[in-house]
Protein backbone atom coordinates (compact mmCIF):
# COMPACT_ATOMS: atom_id res chain seq x y z
CA UNK A 1 0.00 0.00 0.00
CA UNK A 2 1.33 3.52 -1.09
CA UNK A 3 0.70 6.30 1.41
CA UNK A 4 -2.21 8.67 1.02
CA UNK A 5 -2.10 12.13 1.83
CA UNK A 6 -5.04 11.43 3.71
CA UNK A 7 -5.35 11.24 7.25
CA UNK A 8 -6.29 7.67 8.12
CA UNK A 9 -9.90 8.07 9.08
CA UNK A 10 -9.36 6.35 12.19
CA UNK A 11 -6.93 8.80 13.43
CA UNK A 12 -9.16 11.37 12.28
CA UNK A 13 -12.37 10.09 14.45
CA UNK A 14 -10.11 9.80 17.50
CA UNK A 15 -8.36 13.13 17.26
CA UNK A 16 -11.79 15.13 16.29
CA UNK A 17 -12.87 18.17 18.46
CA UNK A 18 -16.52 16.16 19.13
CA UNK A 19 -14.72 12.79 20.49
CA UNK A 20 -15.74 12.09 23.42
CA UNK A 21 -13.41 13.76 26.88
CA UNK A 22 -12.41 12.72 29.65
CA UNK A 23 -13.91 15.91 31.08
CA UNK A 24 -17.03 15.04 29.54
CA UNK A 25 -16.63 11.15 31.50
CA UNK A 26 -15.38 13.09 34.83
CA UNK A 27 -18.52 15.55 35.25
CA UNK A 28 -20.89 12.65 34.90
CA UNK A 29 -18.78 10.32 37.44
CA UNK A 30 -17.58 12.52 40.10
CA UNK A 31 -20.01 15.80 39.44
CA UNK A 32 -18.64 17.56 42.62
CA UNK A 33 -15.09 16.80 41.26
CA UNK A 34 -12.50 18.10 43.88
CA UNK A 35 -9.84 19.29 41.43
CA UNK A 36 -6.01 18.84 41.65
CA UNK A 37 -4.14 21.06 39.77
CA UNK A 38 0.03 21.47 39.72
CA UNK A 39 2.65 19.84 40.97
CA UNK A 40 3.61 22.41 43.49
CA UNK A 41 6.97 22.94 42.19
CA UNK A 42 6.93 23.40 38.06
CA UNK A 43 3.32 24.37 37.68
CA UNK A 44 0.07 22.90 36.32
CA UNK A 45 -0.41 21.40 32.71
CA UNK A 46 -4.12 22.48 31.12
CA UNK A 47 -4.26 19.05 29.42
CA UNK A 48 -4.81 17.14 32.84
CA UNK A 49 -8.16 17.11 34.26
CA UNK A 50 -7.38 15.38 37.82
CA UNK A 51 -8.58 15.37 41.47
CA UNK A 52 -11.17 13.13 43.47
CA UNK A 53 -14.92 12.84 44.68
CA UNK A 54 -17.82 10.81 44.78
CA UNK A 55 -19.88 9.26 42.64
CA UNK A 56 -23.49 9.86 43.15
CA UNK A 57 -23.82 6.35 44.52
CA UNK A 58 -21.44 7.20 46.82
CA UNK A 59 -18.29 6.05 45.79
CA UNK A 60 -14.77 7.60 46.57
CA UNK A 61 -12.63 7.77 43.17
CA UNK A 62 -9.89 9.94 42.30
CA UNK A 63 -9.79 10.75 38.35
CA UNK A 64 -6.75 11.22 35.96
CA UNK A 65 -8.23 12.67 32.62
CA UNK A 66 -6.07 13.71 29.44
CA UNK A 67 -7.58 15.46 26.97
CA UNK A 68 -6.67 16.77 23.84
CA UNK A 69 -9.01 20.09 24.07
CA UNK A 70 -11.96 20.64 21.82
CA UNK A 71 -11.64 23.66 19.92
CA UNK A 72 -8.44 25.37 18.58
CA UNK A 73 -8.36 27.68 21.73
CA UNK A 74 -8.84 25.20 24.22
CA UNK A 75 -5.90 22.43 21.57
CA UNK A 76 -3.60 25.48 22.09
CA UNK A 77 -3.63 25.82 25.87
CA UNK A 78 -4.10 22.04 26.35
CA UNK A 79 -0.57 21.39 23.94
CA UNK A 80 -3.31 18.92 22.16
CA UNK A 81 -2.79 16.87 25.05
CA UNK A 82 0.92 16.46 25.37
CA UNK A 83 1.43 16.18 28.94
CA UNK A 84 4.05 18.54 29.97
CA UNK A 85 6.10 17.61 32.94
CA UNK A 86 4.15 19.29 35.70
CA UNK A 87 1.36 17.16 34.21
CA UNK A 88 3.04 13.87 34.92
CA UNK A 89 3.94 15.17 38.37
CA UNK A 90 0.51 16.37 39.16
CA UNK A 91 -0.79 12.97 38.41
CA UNK A 92 1.78 11.26 40.53
CA UNK A 93 0.66 14.03 43.40
CA UNK A 94 -3.09 12.75 42.82
CA UNK A 95 -1.93 9.48 42.96
CA UNK A 96 0.19 8.96 46.21
CA UNK A 97 -3.15 11.05 47.54
CA UNK A 98 -5.68 8.64 46.09
CA UNK A 99 -3.05 5.60 47.83
CA UNK A 100 -3.37 7.82 51.65
CA UNK A 101 -6.90 7.88 51.62
CA UNK A 102 -7.69 4.33 50.05
CA UNK A 103 -9.74 5.52 46.73
CA UNK A 104 -9.14 3.62 43.73
CA UNK A 105 -7.79 5.73 40.79
CA UNK A 106 -9.10 5.65 36.97
CA UNK A 107 -7.27 7.19 34.40
CA UNK A 108 -8.93 8.27 31.11
CA UNK A 109 -6.65 8.64 27.99
CA UNK A 110 -6.54 10.33 24.98
CA UNK A 111 -3.13 11.85 24.13
CA UNK A 112 -0.60 12.40 21.61
CA UNK A 113 2.81 10.86 22.09
CA UNK A 114 5.39 12.89 24.03
CA UNK A 115 5.77 16.49 24.62
CA UNK A 116 8.67 17.28 22.38
CA UNK A 117 10.24 20.37 23.88
CA UNK A 118 13.64 21.62 24.99
CA UNK A 119 11.89 22.44 28.34
CA UNK A 120 10.30 19.01 28.93
CA UNK A 121 13.42 17.55 28.54
CA UNK A 122 15.05 20.50 30.91
CA UNK A 123 12.73 19.36 33.69
CA UNK A 124 12.81 15.55 33.54
CA UNK A 125 10.41 14.33 31.54
CA UNK A 126 11.99 10.74 31.45
CA UNK A 127 12.13 10.97 35.07
CA UNK A 128 8.31 12.64 35.63
CA UNK A 129 7.13 9.35 34.00
CA UNK A 130 9.49 6.45 35.65
CA UNK A 131 7.92 7.95 38.91
CA UNK A 132 4.55 7.69 37.43
CA UNK A 133 4.95 4.21 35.98
CA UNK A 134 6.43 2.89 38.81
CA UNK A 135 3.98 4.76 41.21
CA UNK A 136 0.83 3.48 39.62
CA UNK A 137 2.31 -0.28 39.29
CA UNK A 138 2.75 -0.24 43.15
CA UNK A 139 -0.18 1.45 43.58
CA UNK A 140 -1.79 0.13 47.19
CA UNK A 141 -5.55 0.87 45.53
CA UNK A 142 -7.04 -0.65 42.70
CA UNK A 143 -6.70 1.64 39.37
CA UNK A 144 -8.34 1.56 35.92
CA UNK A 145 -7.31 2.63 32.47
CA UNK A 146 -9.79 3.74 29.83
CA UNK A 147 -8.54 4.55 26.56
CA UNK A 148 -10.94 6.55 24.54
CA UNK A 149 -8.79 7.85 22.30
CA UNK A 150 -5.34 6.95 21.36
CA UNK A 151 -2.30 6.57 23.42
CA UNK A 152 0.86 5.35 22.51
CA UNK A 153 4.99 5.06 24.18
CA UNK A 154 5.76 5.63 27.84
CA UNK A 155 3.32 8.70 28.39
CA UNK A 156 0.52 6.40 27.79
CA UNK A 157 2.08 3.57 29.84
CA UNK A 158 2.44 5.79 32.79
CA UNK A 159 -1.42 6.32 33.12
CA UNK A 160 -2.01 3.12 31.59
CA UNK A 161 -0.31 0.61 33.96
CA UNK A 162 -3.42 -0.55 35.97
CA UNK A 163 -4.90 -3.76 36.89
CA UNK A 164 -7.62 -3.24 34.45
CA UNK A 165 -7.34 -1.40 31.09
CA UNK A 166 -10.71 -0.96 28.80
CA UNK A 167 -10.49 0.38 25.59
CA UNK A 168 -13.24 1.97 23.44
CA UNK A 169 -13.72 -0.20 20.03
CA UNK A 170 -12.04 2.40 17.63
CA UNK A 171 -8.79 3.22 20.39
CA UNK A 172 -5.39 2.45 20.01
CA UNK A 173 -2.62 1.82 22.24
CA UNK A 174 0.82 1.33 20.96
CA UNK A 175 4.32 1.49 21.62
CA UNK A 176 4.58 4.57 18.88
CA UNK A 177 2.40 6.43 17.25
CA UNK A 178 0.72 5.33 13.49
CA UNK A 179 2.76 8.09 12.08
CA UNK A 180 6.20 6.91 14.16
CA UNK A 181 5.91 3.35 13.37
CA UNK A 182 5.39 4.35 9.50
CA UNK A 183 8.58 6.78 9.65
CA UNK A 184 10.59 3.20 11.11
CA UNK A 185 9.47 1.54 7.23
CA UNK A 186 10.41 5.28 5.81
CA UNK A 187 7.45 5.50 3.83
CA UNK A 188 6.76 2.04 2.19
CA UNK A 189 3.57 1.74 4.29
CA UNK A 190 0.90 4.42 5.31
CA UNK A 191 0.08 5.79 8.16
CA UNK A 192 -3.40 3.37 8.18
CA UNK A 193 -1.49 0.59 7.08
CA UNK A 194 1.07 1.28 10.15
CA UNK A 195 -2.23 0.58 11.92
CA UNK A 196 -2.30 -3.26 11.25
CA UNK A 197 1.14 -3.92 11.67
CA UNK A 198 1.27 -4.12 15.59
CA UNK A 199 -1.26 -5.07 17.91
CA UNK A 200 -2.75 -1.80 19.03
CA UNK A 201 -6.52 -1.85 18.33
CA UNK A 202 -8.93 -2.60 20.87
CA UNK A 203 -10.13 -6.04 19.42
CA UNK A 204 -6.62 -7.20 18.98
CA UNK A 205 -5.38 -6.31 22.07
CA UNK A 206 -8.59 -8.14 23.91
CA UNK A 207 -7.71 -10.93 22.13
CA UNK A 208 -4.27 -10.88 23.33
CA UNK A 209 -5.85 -10.63 26.76
CA UNK A 210 -4.21 -7.23 27.53
CA UNK A 211 -7.98 -5.52 27.46
CA UNK A 212 -10.74 -6.69 29.84
CA UNK A 213 -13.52 -5.04 28.26
CA UNK A 214 -14.02 -3.04 25.02
CA UNK A 215 -17.06 -0.29 24.86
CA UNK A 216 -18.56 0.68 21.52
CA UNK A 217 -17.87 4.44 20.28
CA UNK A 218 -21.64 4.22 18.61
CA UNK A 219 -22.98 3.66 21.26
CA UNK A 220 -25.56 6.58 21.80
CA UNK A 221 -24.94 6.51 25.77
CA UNK A 222 -21.39 6.53 26.08
CA UNK A 223 -20.29 8.45 28.99
CA UNK A 224 -22.98 6.27 30.69
CA UNK A 225 -21.78 2.96 28.95
CA UNK A 226 -17.81 4.07 29.73
CA UNK A 227 -18.64 4.45 33.52
CA UNK A 228 -20.91 1.74 33.96
CA UNK A 229 -17.64 -0.70 32.12
CA UNK A 230 -15.07 1.40 34.72
CA UNK A 231 -17.84 0.10 37.64
CA UNK A 232 -18.31 -3.26 36.34
CA UNK A 233 -13.94 -4.13 36.07
CA UNK A 234 -13.76 -2.03 39.61
CA UNK A 235 -16.04 -3.99 41.43
CA UNK A 236 -14.31 -7.15 42.09
CA UNK A 237 -11.18 -5.32 42.74
CA UNK A 238 -12.35 -3.57 45.64
CA UNK A 239 -12.25 -6.39 48.68
CA UNK A 240 -8.66 -7.46 46.95
CA UNK A 241 -5.55 -6.81 49.70
CA UNK A 242 -2.85 -4.32 48.77
CA UNK A 243 0.01 -6.77 47.85
CA UNK A 244 -2.56 -8.85 46.26
CA UNK A 245 -3.24 -5.70 43.52
CA UNK A 246 -0.03 -4.92 42.93
CA UNK A 247 0.99 -8.27 42.10
CA UNK A 248 -1.86 -9.15 39.92
CA UNK A 249 -0.84 -5.57 38.13
CA UNK A 250 2.23 -6.99 37.21
CA UNK A 251 1.21 -10.14 36.45
CA UNK A 252 -1.36 -8.31 33.86
CA UNK A 253 1.74 -7.86 32.12
CA UNK A 254 3.39 -10.38 32.83
CA UNK A 255 0.99 -12.82 30.93
CA UNK A 256 0.70 -10.74 28.37
CA UNK A 257 4.06 -10.76 27.65
CA UNK A 258 4.67 -14.18 28.07
CA UNK A 259 3.45 -14.72 24.86
CA UNK A 260 6.39 -13.62 22.92
CA UNK A 261 8.48 -16.45 22.19
CA UNK A 262 12.28 -16.19 23.47
CA UNK A 263 13.60 -19.88 23.67
CA UNK A 264 16.07 -19.98 20.61
CA UNK A 265 14.63 -21.42 17.24
CA UNK A 266 16.42 -23.98 15.47
CA UNK B 1 36.33 -7.60 16.71
CA UNK B 2 32.82 -7.26 15.17
CA UNK B 3 32.84 -3.53 15.65
CA UNK B 4 35.52 -2.80 13.05
CA UNK B 5 34.65 -2.33 9.56
CA UNK B 6 35.36 -5.42 7.58
CA UNK B 7 38.04 -4.37 5.35
CA UNK B 8 40.42 -2.85 7.26
CA UNK B 9 41.58 -1.18 10.47
CA UNK B 10 39.95 2.60 9.47
CA UNK B 11 37.03 3.87 10.33
CA UNK B 12 35.04 6.66 10.49
CA UNK B 13 34.75 9.61 13.80
CA UNK B 14 31.17 9.45 13.91
CA UNK B 15 31.68 13.56 15.23
CA UNK B 16 34.35 14.96 13.00
CA UNK B 17 34.40 12.51 10.14
CA UNK B 18 38.23 12.10 9.84
CA UNK B 19 39.35 8.70 9.58
CA UNK B 20 41.12 7.22 12.39
CA UNK B 21 42.74 3.99 12.19
CA UNK B 22 42.56 1.54 14.99
CA UNK B 23 45.60 2.05 16.89
CA UNK B 24 44.75 5.85 17.10
CA UNK B 25 41.56 5.30 18.97
CA UNK B 26 43.74 3.59 21.88
CA UNK B 27 42.36 1.87 24.71
CA UNK B 28 39.87 3.96 25.89
CA UNK B 29 38.39 4.22 21.84
CA UNK B 30 39.10 8.01 21.80
CA UNK B 31 39.11 10.14 18.76
CA UNK B 32 42.67 11.55 18.27
CA UNK B 33 41.43 14.75 16.09
CA UNK B 34 38.03 15.74 18.28
CA UNK B 35 38.16 14.13 21.41
CA UNK B 36 34.88 12.32 20.55
CA UNK B 37 34.27 9.03 22.42
CA UNK B 38 33.78 6.25 20.47
CA UNK B 39 30.20 4.21 21.32
CA UNK B 40 31.64 1.06 22.83
CA UNK B 41 30.59 -2.69 22.57
CA UNK B 42 29.22 -3.89 25.91
CA UNK B 43 32.14 -6.86 25.58
CA UNK B 44 34.76 -3.85 25.33
CA UNK B 45 32.92 -1.60 28.00
CA UNK B 46 33.27 -4.69 30.14
CA UNK B 47 36.77 -5.21 29.71
CA UNK B 48 37.30 -1.20 30.71
CA UNK B 49 35.27 -1.57 33.96
CA UNK B 50 36.01 -4.95 36.27
CA UNK B 51 38.29 -7.18 37.24
CA UNK B 52 39.89 -9.23 34.72
CA UNK B 53 38.28 -12.75 34.48
CA UNK B 54 35.64 -11.58 37.18
CA UNK B 55 33.17 -11.20 34.61
CA UNK B 56 30.42 -14.26 35.07
CA UNK B 57 27.56 -14.31 32.62
CA UNK B 58 24.50 -15.13 34.33
CA UNK B 59 22.01 -17.35 32.26
CA UNK B 60 21.22 -15.37 28.79
CA UNK B 61 18.85 -17.74 27.04
CA UNK B 62 16.61 -15.91 25.47
CA UNK B 63 16.61 -14.78 21.78
CA UNK B 64 14.62 -12.76 20.00
CA UNK B 65 11.78 -13.11 17.63
CA UNK B 66 9.77 -11.26 14.89
CA UNK B 67 6.74 -12.83 16.51
CA UNK B 68 4.53 -10.06 14.82
CA UNK B 69 6.19 -10.67 11.28
CA UNK B 70 7.03 -6.79 10.89
CA UNK B 71 8.69 -5.61 7.86
CA UNK B 72 11.95 -5.72 8.12
CA UNK B 73 12.55 -6.69 11.52
CA UNK B 74 14.43 -10.33 10.58
CA UNK B 75 16.45 -9.13 8.79
CA UNK B 76 17.62 -6.02 11.14
CA UNK B 77 18.08 -8.82 13.53
CA UNK B 78 20.03 -11.02 11.40
CA UNK B 79 22.37 -7.96 10.36
CA UNK B 80 22.47 -6.97 13.80
CA UNK B 81 23.87 -10.13 15.15
CA UNK B 82 25.98 -10.41 12.62
CA UNK B 83 27.83 -6.92 12.79
CA UNK B 84 27.90 -6.54 16.53
CA UNK B 85 29.01 -10.51 17.58
CA UNK B 86 26.37 -10.01 20.42
CA UNK B 87 22.92 -12.05 20.12
CA UNK B 88 21.36 -9.43 22.14
CA UNK B 89 21.07 -5.70 23.08
CA UNK B 90 22.63 -6.51 26.85
CA UNK B 91 24.47 -8.57 28.68
CA UNK B 92 24.21 -9.15 32.25
CA UNK B 93 26.62 -11.45 34.87
CA UNK B 94 28.29 -11.05 37.86
CA UNK B 95 31.37 -9.54 38.41
CA UNK B 96 33.89 -7.88 40.47
CA UNK B 97 35.30 -3.97 40.62
CA UNK B 98 38.47 -3.43 42.40
CA UNK B 99 37.12 -7.17 44.24
CA UNK B 100 34.14 -5.87 45.20
CA UNK B 101 31.39 -7.52 43.96
CA UNK B 102 28.01 -6.93 42.28
CA UNK B 103 25.55 -7.23 39.27
CA UNK B 104 26.05 -5.94 36.24
CA UNK B 105 24.21 -5.14 32.87
CA UNK B 106 25.39 -3.82 30.22
CA UNK B 107 23.66 -2.63 27.10
CA UNK B 108 25.07 -2.37 23.54
CA UNK B 109 24.16 0.36 20.75
CA UNK B 110 25.72 -1.66 18.08
CA UNK B 111 22.91 -3.92 18.33
CA UNK B 112 19.44 -2.24 17.10
CA UNK B 113 20.83 1.19 18.89
CA UNK B 114 20.26 -0.85 22.36
CA UNK B 115 16.65 -0.97 22.09
CA UNK B 116 14.60 -2.11 24.68
CA UNK B 117 12.30 -5.19 23.56
CA UNK B 118 11.34 -8.70 25.09
CA UNK B 119 14.66 -10.06 25.15
CA UNK B 120 16.31 -6.91 26.94
CA UNK B 121 13.47 -6.85 29.83
CA UNK B 122 13.61 -10.27 30.71
CA UNK B 123 17.63 -10.19 30.93
CA UNK B 124 17.07 -7.18 33.14
CA UNK B 125 14.35 -8.49 35.21
CA UNK B 126 16.83 -11.36 35.90
CA UNK B 127 19.37 -8.83 36.54
CA UNK B 128 17.90 -7.33 39.33
CA UNK B 129 16.19 -10.51 41.03
CA UNK B 130 20.10 -12.01 41.10
CA UNK B 131 21.35 -8.90 42.66
CA UNK B 132 18.15 -8.75 45.22
CA UNK B 133 18.49 -12.67 46.17
CA UNK B 134 22.39 -11.93 46.56
CA UNK B 135 22.15 -8.63 48.18
CA UNK B 136 24.59 -7.39 45.76
CA UNK B 137 24.42 -3.97 44.36
CA UNK B 138 23.30 -3.93 40.82
CA UNK B 139 25.00 -1.28 38.04
CA UNK B 140 23.10 -1.26 34.36
CA UNK B 141 25.36 0.67 31.88
CA UNK B 142 22.91 1.76 29.12
CA UNK B 143 23.03 2.76 26.03
CA UNK B 144 19.65 2.31 24.12
CA UNK B 145 17.54 4.54 21.48
CA UNK B 146 14.42 3.81 23.59
CA UNK B 147 12.00 0.90 22.85
CA UNK B 148 11.97 -1.72 20.38
CA UNK B 149 9.07 -0.40 18.17
CA UNK B 150 8.88 -3.55 15.76
CA UNK B 151 8.13 -5.71 19.02
CA UNK B 152 4.89 -3.45 19.94
CA UNK B 153 3.45 -3.05 23.29
CA UNK B 154 5.45 -6.28 24.13
CA UNK B 155 8.66 -4.27 24.07
CA UNK B 156 6.91 -1.19 25.93
CA UNK B 157 5.88 -3.14 28.47
CA UNK B 158 10.02 -3.65 29.09
CA UNK B 159 9.15 -0.70 31.21
CA UNK B 160 6.95 -1.11 33.89
CA UNK B 161 8.19 -4.73 34.24
CA UNK B 162 11.60 -3.73 35.09
CA UNK B 163 10.16 -1.31 36.84
CA UNK B 164 8.25 -3.73 39.27
CA UNK B 165 11.62 -5.58 39.85
CA UNK B 166 13.28 -2.30 40.43
CA UNK B 167 10.75 -1.56 42.90
CA UNK B 168 11.75 -4.90 44.76
CA UNK B 169 15.32 -4.30 44.48
CA UNK B 170 14.11 -1.11 46.25
CA UNK B 171 12.42 -2.52 49.07
CA UNK B 172 14.82 -4.82 49.64
CA UNK B 173 17.37 -1.64 50.65
CA UNK B 174 19.73 -3.28 47.46
CA UNK B 175 21.32 -0.15 45.69
CA UNK B 176 20.77 0.22 42.05
CA UNK B 177 23.60 2.14 40.18
CA UNK B 178 22.97 3.53 37.18
CA UNK B 179 26.01 4.32 34.34
CA UNK B 180 24.31 6.57 31.56
CA UNK B 181 25.99 6.09 28.12
CA UNK B 182 25.94 7.15 24.94
CA UNK B 183 22.55 7.43 23.70
CA UNK B 184 20.07 6.84 26.59
CA UNK B 185 16.31 7.87 25.29
CA UNK B 186 13.24 6.88 25.24
CA UNK B 187 11.83 4.04 26.80
CA UNK B 188 14.96 3.30 28.89
CA UNK B 189 15.62 7.32 30.22
CA UNK B 190 11.97 7.50 31.14
CA UNK B 191 12.13 3.80 32.78
CA UNK B 192 14.85 2.27 34.86
CA UNK B 193 17.84 4.40 33.50
CA UNK B 194 16.41 7.18 35.94
CA UNK B 195 15.38 5.22 39.10
CA UNK B 196 19.13 4.49 39.99
CA UNK B 197 20.32 5.21 44.21
CA UNK B 198 22.98 6.96 41.95
CA UNK B 199 22.97 7.96 38.34
CA UNK B 200 26.09 8.74 36.67
CA UNK B 201 26.65 9.96 33.23
CA UNK B 202 29.79 9.28 30.88
CA UNK B 203 31.26 12.30 29.62
CA UNK B 204 29.54 13.70 26.34
CA UNK B 205 26.79 11.18 25.92
CA UNK B 206 23.40 12.11 24.66
CA UNK B 207 20.55 11.61 27.34
CA UNK B 208 16.84 12.23 27.21
CA UNK B 209 13.38 11.51 26.29
CA UNK B 210 12.58 13.12 23.16
CA UNK B 211 15.09 12.47 19.81
CA UNK B 212 16.67 15.85 19.38
CA UNK B 213 15.33 15.81 15.55
CA UNK B 214 11.66 15.48 16.55
CA UNK B 215 11.83 18.97 19.35
CA UNK B 216 14.27 20.71 16.51
CA UNK B 217 10.68 20.19 13.91
CA UNK B 218 8.48 21.71 16.82
CA UNK B 219 10.59 25.23 16.84
CA UNK B 220 12.13 28.01 14.95
CA UNK B 221 15.13 28.89 16.94
CA UNK B 222 18.45 26.03 16.84
CA UNK B 223 18.99 23.81 19.59
CA UNK B 224 22.18 24.42 21.75
CA UNK B 225 25.09 22.40 20.82
CA UNK B 226 25.09 20.86 24.28
CA UNK B 227 21.43 20.18 24.27
CA UNK B 228 20.93 16.68 25.98
CA UNK B 229 24.08 16.35 27.14
CA UNK B 230 25.42 14.59 29.63
CA UNK B 231 26.98 18.46 30.94
CA UNK B 232 23.69 20.04 30.69
CA UNK B 233 21.82 17.50 32.41
CA UNK B 234 24.61 17.59 35.34
CA UNK B 235 24.51 21.17 35.49
CA UNK B 236 20.62 20.91 35.72
CA UNK B 237 21.01 18.58 38.30
CA UNK B 238 19.90 15.09 36.74
CA UNK B 239 22.64 13.37 37.37
CA UNK B 240 25.06 12.73 40.20
CA UNK B 241 28.53 13.07 38.15
CA UNK B 242 29.55 13.20 34.24
CA UNK B 243 32.61 10.82 34.46
CA UNK B 244 35.36 10.83 31.62
CA UNK B 245 35.75 7.26 30.45
CA UNK B 246 39.02 6.23 32.16
CA UNK B 247 37.80 7.22 35.46
CA UNK B 248 34.46 5.51 35.60
CA UNK B 249 35.99 2.45 36.63
CA UNK B 250 37.42 4.22 40.04
CA UNK B 251 34.05 5.78 40.61
CA UNK B 252 31.91 2.89 40.36
CA UNK B 253 34.29 1.48 43.05
CA UNK B 254 33.96 4.50 45.44
CA UNK B 255 30.46 3.90 45.08
CA UNK B 256 30.69 0.47 45.84
CA UNK B 257 32.71 0.74 48.90
CA UNK B 258 30.43 3.47 50.33
CA UNK B 259 27.64 0.90 50.14
CA UNK B 260 29.71 -1.77 51.88
CA UNK B 261 27.14 -4.38 50.74
CA UNK B 262 28.49 -8.15 51.80
CA UNK B 263 26.78 -9.17 49.60
CA UNK B 264 27.72 -12.97 47.91
CA UNK B 265 28.96 -13.10 44.38
CA UNK B 266 29.12 -17.08 43.68
CA UNK B 267 25.50 -17.80 45.86
CA UNK B 268 23.58 -20.55 44.14
CA UNK B 269 20.33 -19.28 42.73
Amino acid sequence: MRSTKQEDQRLTRLRAADRISAPEIIQALLPTLVRQRGDRLLGQAPALTAGFGRTTDGLGLAVLGIDRGHDLASRQQKNGGALTVAGYRTALRVVNHAQKFGLPVISLINMPGADASPESERWGQSQAIADLIMAMGQLTVPNVAVFLGEGHSGGALAFANANRILMLDDALFNVASPEAVAAILHGQQSVSAAIDLLPMTAPELQQRGLVDQVVAHTDDQLVTKVIQAVRTQLAPLMPVSAAQLIAEREAKFQRFVAAWPLEKSE
Amino acid sequence: MSHYPKSGTWQTCRACGRHVHQSQWGQWRQCPYCQHWQRLTARQRLTQLVDPASFQPLPMPEQAHDALAFPGYQEKLTTASHQSGADEAIIIGTAKIAKRPCVLAVMDSHFMMGTLNTVVSRRLQRACAVAQRRRLPLIVVTASGGARMQEGLYALFGMNLILAAVARLAAAAVPLITVLTDPTMGGVSASFAFKGDVIVAEAGAKIGFAGPRVIQQTMPAQLPADFQSAEQLWRHGMVDAVVARPDLRAYLQTVLASYAMGGNADAID
